[in-house]
C-alpha cells in the first residue's frame, strides 16, 4: 500500500509517497537521501539508525514511516547552526570520540536526546542511555566523556 | 522485508473492522518494535497491520474510578495505564512510581532507551514472550486488562490474561484498552530485578517481581517470575510461606517454594539449571531488599 | 586555518577525519548515489554445511517480474584465494559451509531480488560435516576438499592434500625431535603444566556490515565499490580470478565502518562482480543484512590448543610444545597465514630454549576463517598466558616477575632463530603492576563478591608475505598546503592523521596545511598499499610518505640553494618558510613550490610543481626451513605489551565486574599519543567483549546466534569501572620516528588477564572460551562442593 504523507525532517517539509511496509530508516536514506541515519542492523539492536523523535532518540529502522507523519524528526544533518557546529559535535572532536565513525551520528542523537531530558547526567546516566547505541572501536570511553564534559559546561 | 498493508483507524468501530477483514491476518500495531523484526524475521506474516495508538485513551496514565469492569469494587481510585503509553512513559511517570514502583522499575529494564521511547506497556502484553519484563510486574500488581472488542469491553485478570508463549486471552478482533492497577496501601514496597547476559539491552534470562503490602500488622507478599516458564508467574506457595513472617528460616524456605514454581527451559541464553539458581538468588536478593526497607 | 601546529609528529592533534564525520558528511558505501539505473542482488545460501550441489534450477526466480539475472557456479569457474587458491566465488560442485553462496539473483529492487532468492531450487545431496578442527585433522575425518592437490599456494605454505590440513607449520628449537623435547629437558623441570584449550569462532561485528557495488561496463572496465582495507588486494585477486587486466579494474573505497580484519582480503565483493557482469553497463547492489554479516563473511577461527610448558625451580621456562589447530572454516583463502603466524611466534612472548610447534589450519564445515584483530595471536596467547600462570604458581612465585625473567628481550635469539629487534616488555610489565597496585590485596565491594587481579603480556608481529609494499605521493599547492596521497585506508585507527602530521614534519610546514586526499582510496589514482591490515600501516605507509616527503623536500631545497647559491646542507624548513642558517635568508614555500624562483634578474625560471613520491618494503624477510621453522629473519619486528587487571566475581551470580584494566604497550614512538590511547582503550573493551562471545552451531551447522540479540557484544554500560593506558617508546630501526603498530595488538592477551585475575579471585580456571556468567558460576560451585 503506497500513502503520500508529510515527513517533517530537520525543519523542513518533505512530502513523499512511502510503502506501508517501509522504514523511517529506508525512507530517510534512500527516498530523502539523509543518510546520516546508518542501516546497521534494522533490529533495533545496533543504534546506528537513531534519530530524534519529537526530541526522543528511537531506532529509525523501528518505525515504519507512515507512523511519521506529523511527529518532528532530527538527524544529526541539523546539529550544526549557522555555519557552527553544536557543542556536542566539538567535544566528540576534542576528545577523540570518533573512530571509524558508523556509530557517530546515531551515539550523537542518543547523547542530545539525553541533554535535552537530563541536562546534567551522572555517568551511569550517560551509559545508560548509550546501551542501545554500538560501537567496536571506542570503547565508548571518549564518547561519555565527550558527553559528560558538553554537560558539564552547560 | 515481506510487505503488509497500514491503516489508522479514526475510532475504535473502524480499528475493529480492520482487525477482523475476512480471509487476512491483520495485527494491530503500536510501538513498532515487536511487529517490524518479526516480519523482517518472517516469523509473523501480516497482510496488514492497524496502528491503534492513536485512539482515545490509549496513552492515557492516570487515575480512574473504579469501574463496572476493571478495578470493581475498589473504593480509591484505581491507576489506569494505557496499552499505547511508551515504556519510558511509565518508567519516568510519578502516578506509576507512586501506585505501581515495581512496574516503573521493569518498564526502566525493557531493551534500551530507544526502545523505551517506543515500545509500549500493551506491546509486550500483547507480545506475551515469557521474558517479557513487564509481564511479572503486572502479576504481582494483580492488574486488570481492559480490552475491547466490536461492541463491548471486557475485563481479564492480568493473572489469566498469558495463556502460553505469545499465547493470550485475547479475542479475535480485540485490543488492549489499558490495564488498571487496584489501589495498594500507602507503605507498600515492590522491587523488580533481572539478570541477562550483558548489563545493557539485552534479555531476561530470569525476571523478579516482588511485592510487599502492608496487612493486618504485617505483609502480604506477591511474588511474580518472568522468562522460567512458558508464561509469567506468580509463586502463591512461596507467598503463603511469607505471610507468616520474614525471618531468615521462613525468607529461605519461600525461595525454595519459589524455585519450585520455577519451570525453566534450556535456550541460548542460559541453561534450565543456571535459570533455576537465578530464581534463587534473585528472589533472595529481592526479599532482603524489601525486608530491608520495612519500617 | 588560524591554529597551526608545527613539529606535529609525536603531538596529539585532532583527527582529520573527524569533522566530516561528526557532520554526517562522511559517506560509506551504502550511502552513494548510482541513480535510477542502480540494481540490487542478493545471495542464495547453501542451507547445508556440507553437501554435494546436484541440481540448480534458476527457471522459476529468473520468471519473476523485475529479475535480470542469476548467476551460479556455473559462471565462476576459477579458483581464488588470497594464499590459498581454494574457493568457487559461487559454489560449484560442493557446498561447504552453511551459508555459502551458491547464486546470485539481480532485480530491479532490492525486495524482488530477496524474493525470486528464495524461488532458486538447489538439490544437494547432504555429507557429513566436521566442525571441530582436532576432529577435521585427523586421518579418517570427512573430507572438504578432495582436490585440494590441484590447487595453487605460495611457497611458504604447507598444506597436507588428502587430509583436511591446508598448512602445516612446524618450529623445531633447541633439544628437540619430531617426537617432542629431549625427556631429559622435561626432566630437569620444576614444574610442567599440560592443558588442552579450545575457543570459538567469533564475528568482527563491524558495525557497518559488508556491502558492495560493482559495475562492468560494456568496454571492459570493472569499478567495485567496497568497504575494504584491502582496495589494492582485491583488485588484485579479481583480475586474476577473472582473467582481465589489472587495468580494467578499479576498487573504490570511501570510508570503512570498521573492519577489525573482516574487511581485509575479499569476502562477497567476487560474488558481486560477477553479478554485475550478467548485467552489464548496470551498476548492482548487494549489502549483508547484520544476519549474513553472522555466517557469510569473514570470522575469526576457531582453535583448538594442546600446550605443554616446564620450567625449572627458578622459574626459568625451559621447554615448551604446543600443538594448534585452527578452524578455517569452508574456505582457507586467508587463514592459512594466521596458523603460519600462529606457529612462528607459538611460544607467545617468551625465550624459550627448546621448542616443538606445529600449527595447523584445517578445513571445517563453518563459516570462513580469516583475518581478525590480533590473526592469531588471541587464541593462542588464552593458553600460553594460563599455563605461564600456573607455573609461576606451582613453583611459588609471583606471575609478574615469572614473565620478567622469562619474557623476550632485545637482541635474545627467539624461536625462529631471529635476534630479537629492541622492545622492552618488562618495562610494559612494570607500569601496568603498577597501574593496579599490584600484590597489593584489596577488599572486594560486597561480601558475596570476590577480588583479584591478573596479567598477561603480548607479542605480534605484521603477520604477510615477506615483501608487502606501501607507497606514497605529496603534492604542493599554490599556498603551500600540500595533499597527501595513500593507498592505506582509514578504519577508524587515524591512519589518515598520521600521515599528515608525518608529512607536515618532514615539509616543515603546520599539520593544518596538509590534506590527505584518499577518501575514497581509488586503485585508479592512489598510490599502490599491499592491504590496510597487520598493523603495519603507521610503520609502512609511515616510512613511505616519509620517504615521498623527503623527495619533495628536497627538490625545494635544491631549488633554493641554487636560487641563493648555496649549499642545500645549510637549509632547512620552519613553519612553511625555507631558511638559510647560514646567510640567515629566509623564502616562504607559497607560490614558489608551483610557480618554482627566477634567475637572477629574471633571465629565467627554476623548479616548478613540486610532486614527491616515496615507497618503502621491507627488504630483509628470509625463508624459514620447512621442517624447523628456522630462518635469519621471521618477520619484519614485533610489539610487545602489558595487561593488569582487577576486578570483582558475584559469587552469587557469576557476573564478572571488570574495575580496572591497565595496559601498556612498546610503540617505539607514539606519532600521535592520544591516538595510541584511543587504540588502547577500544582494544580493552574489544578484548574484554571477546572473552563472552562465540559463534554456536546446531549439529547441522548452522549459526544459532546470528543476530545482535544473541551475539552480545559489550554495551557502554559493560565497560570496565576504569581504563588505564601507559606508552612505551623503545624506537624501531626502520620505523618512521622509530614508530611501530599498535592496533590489533590491544586486545590480544586480554581474555587470558581475565581469566588470570578471575583465578586470582575464585581459584577456578578456564580451559575454553567464551566465558560466561553461568560458565563462571558453575565453576565456583563445583569447586565448593569438591572442597566440602
Amino acid at each position: 500500500m503506497l500513502h503520500e504523507i508529510t515527513l517533517n525532517v530537520n525543519g523542513e517539509l518533505h512530502i513523499v509517497p512511502v510503502k506501508s511496509h517501509h522504514t523511517l530508516l529506508t525512507v530517510l536514506r534512500e527516498q530523502l537521501g539523509i543518510t546520516s541515519p546508518k542501516r546497521g542492523c534494522e533490529n533495533g539492536e545496533c543504534g546506528a539508525c537513531t534519530v530524534l523523535y519529537d526530541g526522543k532518540p528511537v531506532n529509525s529502522c523501528m518505525v515504519l514511516a507512515v507512523e511519521a507523519e506529523g511527529h518532528v524528526i532530527e538527524t544529526v544533518e541539523s546539529l550544526a547552526k549557522n555555519g557552527e557546529l553544536h557543542p556536542l559535535q566539538k567535544s566528540f572532536i576534542e576528545h577523540n570520540a570518533v573512530q571509524c565513525g558508523f556509530c557517530t551520528p546515531g551515539m550523537l542523537m542518543s547523547a542530545k536526546g539525553l541533554l535535552a531530558e537530563n541536562p546534567h547526567p551522572t555517568e551511569e546516566e550517560i551509559k545508560h542511555a548509550l546501551a542501545g547505541n554500538l560501537c567496536r572501536c571506542t570503547g565508548y570511553v571518549r564518547i561519555i566523556d565527550a558527553i559528560k564534559d558538553v554537560a558539564d559546561h552547560s | 522485508m515481506h510487505p503488509f498493508d497500514y491503516y489508522k483507524p479514526k475510532d475504535f468501530d473502524e480499528a475493529f473492522a480492520m482487525l477482523t477483514q475476512p480471509g487476512k491476518k491483520v495485527i494491530p500495531l503500536a510501538g513498532s518494535t515487536d511487529i517490524i523484526p518479526m516480519v523482517r524475521d518472517e516469523r509473523w506474516l501480516p497482510d496488514a497491520v492497524v496502528d491503534i495508538k492513536g485512539l482515545p485513551g490509549l496513552r492515557d496514565i492516570k487515575l480512574v474510578d473504579s469501574g463496572p469492569l476493571c478495578c470493581a469494587g475498589q473504593t480509591a481510585q484505581c491507576l489506569y495505564i494505557g496499552a499505547a503509553a511508551r515504556m519510558n512513559e511509565i518508567a519516568h511517570s510519578e502516578l506509576v512510581q507512586q501506585y505501581a514502583s515495581v512496574l516503573a522499575q521493569a518498564a526502566q529494564e525493557v531493551g534500551h532507551e530507544q526502545v523505551r521511547n517506543r515500545a509500549t506497556l500493551g506491546g509486550n502484553m500483547g507480545t506475551a514472550s515469557p521474558a517479557g519484563d513487564t509481564l511479572s510486574a503486572l502479576l504481582v500488581l494483580e492488574a486488570d486488562v481492559l480490552v475491547k472488542g466490536k461492541d463491548e469491553e471486557r475485563c481479564i485478570p492480568a493473572l489469566k490474561f498469558f495463556l502460553g508463549p505469545r499465547k493470550t486471552a485475547l479475542q479475535p478482533g480485540e485490543i488492549i484498552l489499558g490495564v488498571q492497577v487496584p489501589p495498594l496501601p500507602e507503605g507498600t514496597l515492590g522491587r523488580y530485578l533481572r539478570i541477562s547476559r550483558r548489563k545493557g539491552a539485552d534479555l531476561a534470562i530470569v525476571g523478579l517481581s516482588v511485592m510487599a503490602i502492608p496487612a493486618e500488622g504485617g505483609y502480604q507478599w506477591r511474588i511474580g517470575l518472568g522468562a522460567v516458564a512458558p508464561t509469567p508467574i506468580r509463586v502463591p506457595e512461596a507467598e503463603t510461606i511469607l505471610a507468616t513472617g520474614h525471618d531468615e528460616a521462613t525468607v529461605e524456605k519461600a525461595i525454595q517454594a519459589t524455585l519450585a514454581a520455577a519451570r525453566p527451559i534450556d535456550d541460548i541464553r542460559a541453561t534450565a539449571a543456571y535459570r533455576r539458581e537465578m530464581v534463587v538468588q534473585l528472589t533472595r536478593r529481592a526479599l532482603q531488599d524489601i525486608i530491608a526497607q520495612i519500617p | 586555518m588560524t591554529k597551526q601546529t608545527t613539529d606535529p609528529v609525536g603531538k596529539s592533534v585532532p583527527r582529520i577525519d573527524a569533522y566530516d564525520k561528526v557532520t554526517g558528511a562522511v559517506q560509506y558505501v551504502d550511502d552513494l548515489q548510482f541513480g535510477p539505473g542502480l540494481y540490487y542482488g542478493k545471495l542464495v545460501h547453501s542451507p547445508h554445511a556440507h553437501a554435494i550441489i546436484k541440481k540448480v534450477d534458476v527457471s522459476k526466480a529468473l520468471a519473476v517480474p523485475g529479475v535480470k539475472a542469476i548467476v551460479t557456479g556455473e559462471d565462476t569457474p576459477h579458483r581464488m584465494g588470497l594464499y590459498m587458491q581454494d574457493r568457487y566465488i559461487f559454489a560449484r560442485d560442493r557446498v561447504r559451509y552453511y551459508g555459502e553462496p551458491v547464486a546470485g539473483v539481480v532485480a530491479i529492487s532490492e525486495e524482488i531480488a530477496e524474493q525470486a532468492a528464495k524461488l532458486v531450487e538447489v538439490e544437494y545431496e547432504v555429507l557429513q560435516p566436521v566442525f571441530d578442527p582436532y576432529e577435521a585433522a585427523q586421518p579418517d575425518a570427512p573430507l572438504l576438499h578432495p582436490d585440494m592437490a590441484e590447487y595453487q599456494w605460495p611457497p611458504f605454505i604447507f598444506p597436507e592434500p588428502g587430509t583436511n590440513i591446508s598448512e602445516h607449520f612446524k618450529l623445531r628449537k633447541g633439544k628437540v625431535t619430531d617426537e617432542g623435547v629431549d625427556p631429559e629437558v622435561w626432566a630437569q623441570c620444576a614444574a610442567i603444566v599440560e592443558k588442552t584449550f579450545r575457543l570459538p569462532q567469533i564475528q568482527h561485528v563491524p558495525i557497518e556490515p559488508h556491502v558492495a557495488v560493482a559495475r562492468w561496463d560494456l568496454s571492459g572496465e570493472v569499478t567495485l565499490w567496497s568497504p575494504s582495507q584491502s582496495p589494492f588486494a582485491q583488485r588484485d585477486l579479481l583480475a586474476q580470478g577473472l582473467g582481465i587486466p589489472h587495468g580494467n579494474v578499479r576498487v573504490i573505497s570511501p570510508y570503512v565502518g570498521g573492519g577489525f580484519g573482516g574487511k581485509a582480503g575479499i569476502s562477497i565483493e567476487a560474488n558481486v562482480v560477477v553479478m554485475a557482469k550478467a548485467v552489464k553497463g548496470h551498476p548492482v547492489k548487494v549489502r549483508m543484512t547484520r544476519e549474513e554479516e553472522f555466517f557469510c563473511t569473514n570470522v575469526r577461527q576457531s582453535l583448538y590448543a594442546h600446550t605443554k610448558i616446564g620450567c625449572d625451580k627458578d622459574g626459568h621456562v625451559l621447554a615448551m610444545e604446543t600443538a594448534y589447530y585452527f578452524g578455517g572454516g569452508g574456505y582457507n583463502d586467508y587463514g592459512v597465514n594466521i596458523a603460519r603466524a600462529a606457529g612462528y611466534s607459538c611460544t607467545g612472548p617468551y625465550s624459550i630454549p627448546n621448542v616443538k610447534g606445529d600449527s595447523h589450519s584445517v578445513y571445517t564445515n563453518t563459516p570462513i576463517g580469516s583475518a581478525m584483530r590480533g590473526f592469531g595471536m588471541p587464541e593462542i596467547h588464552w593458553g600460553i598466558e594460563q599455563i605461564m600462570d600456573r607455573l609461576a604458581d606451582e613453583i611459588g612465585m609471583d606471575p609478574a616477575e615469572f614473565r620478567r625473567i622469562n619474557c623476550v628481550k632485545t637482541g635474545d635469539t627467539i624461536l625462529t632463530g631471529m635476534k630479537m629487534p629492541a622492545v622492552d616488555l618488562v618495562q610494559c610489565i612494570d607500569k601496568v603492576t603498577e597501574a593496579i597496585n599490584w600484590g597489593k590485596e584489596e577488599p572486594p565491594s560486597a561480601p558475596h563478591k570476590k577480588r583479584g587481579k591478573g596479567i598477561a603480556i603480548m607479542w605480534k608481529a605484521p603477520a604477510m608475505p615477506p615483501n608487502p609494499g606501501s607507497s606514497a605521493i605529496v603534492r604542493f599547492n599554490e599556498d603551500a598546503t600540500v595533499n597527501v596521497y595513500v593507498g592505506a585506508q582509514d578504519i577508524g585507527q587515524g591512519a589518515f592523521t598520521v600521515a599528515a602530521q608525518m608529512a607536515a614534519q618532514v615539509l616543515g610546514i603546520p599539520y593544518e596545511w596538509v590534506r590527505v586526499s584518499v577518501n575514497p582510496v581509488d586503485t585508479k589514482y592512489s598510490p599502490y598499499e599491499w592491504q590496510t591490515v597487520a598493523s603495519r600501516i603507521t610503520w609502512s605507509m609511515g616510512n613511505a610518505v616519509r620517504a615521498a616527503a623527503n623527495h619533495a623536500r628536497t627538490q625545494i631545497l635544491e631549488i633554493v640553494a641554487k636560487y641563493w647559491d648555496e649549499d642545500p646542507a645549510d637549509l632547512d624548513i620552519k613553519n612553511g618558510v625555507v631558511i638559510s642558517y647560514k646567510s640567515e635568508r629566509e623564502q616562504p614555500l607559497k607560490k614558489m613550490v608551483v610557480y618554482g624562483l627566477p634567475n637572477e634578474n629574471y633571465e629565467g625560471w627554476q623548479g616548478g610543481p613540486i610532486i614527491g613520491s616515496g615507497k618503502f618494503m621491507p627488504t630483509y624477510v628470509t625463508n624459514l626451513d620447512p621442517d624447523t621453522g628456522q630462518g635469519a629473519r621471521a618477520v619484519v619486528h614485533y610489539t610487545v605489551g602489558a595487561q593488569a587487571i582487577d576486578l570483582e566475581v558475584d559469587t552469587e551470580t557469576g557476573e564478572v565486574e571488570i574495575l580496572k584494566i591497565a595496559s601498556a604497550y612498546d610503540v617505539g614512538k607514539a606519532i600521535n599519543p592520544d591516538l595510541v590511547m584511543t587504540q588502547i582503550e577500544g582494544g580493552a573493551v574489544h578484548g574484554m567483549s571477546s572473552a563472552f562471545e562465540g559463534m554456536f552451531f546446531d549439529e547441522n551447522g548452522r549459526l544459532k546466534n546470528p543476530s545482535l540479540v544473541d551475539y552480545k557484544i559489550a554495551t557502554a554500560m559493560d565497560i570496565p569501572k576504569e581504563i588505564h593506558g601507559d606508552i612505551v617508546e623503545t624506537p624501531l630501526e626502520d620505523g618512521p620516528w622509530g614508530a611501530r603498530g599498535v592496533g590489533e595488538h590491544v586486545m590480544v592477551q586480554t581474555a587470558p588477564a581475565i581469566a588470570n585475575a578471575i583465578y586470582n579471585a575464585t581459584g577456578v580456571r578456564f580451559d575454553d572460551l567464551p566465558l560466561s556468567a553461568e560458565k563462571i558460576y558453575r565453576a565456583i560451585h563445583a569447586q565448593e562442593e569438591q572442597e566440602q
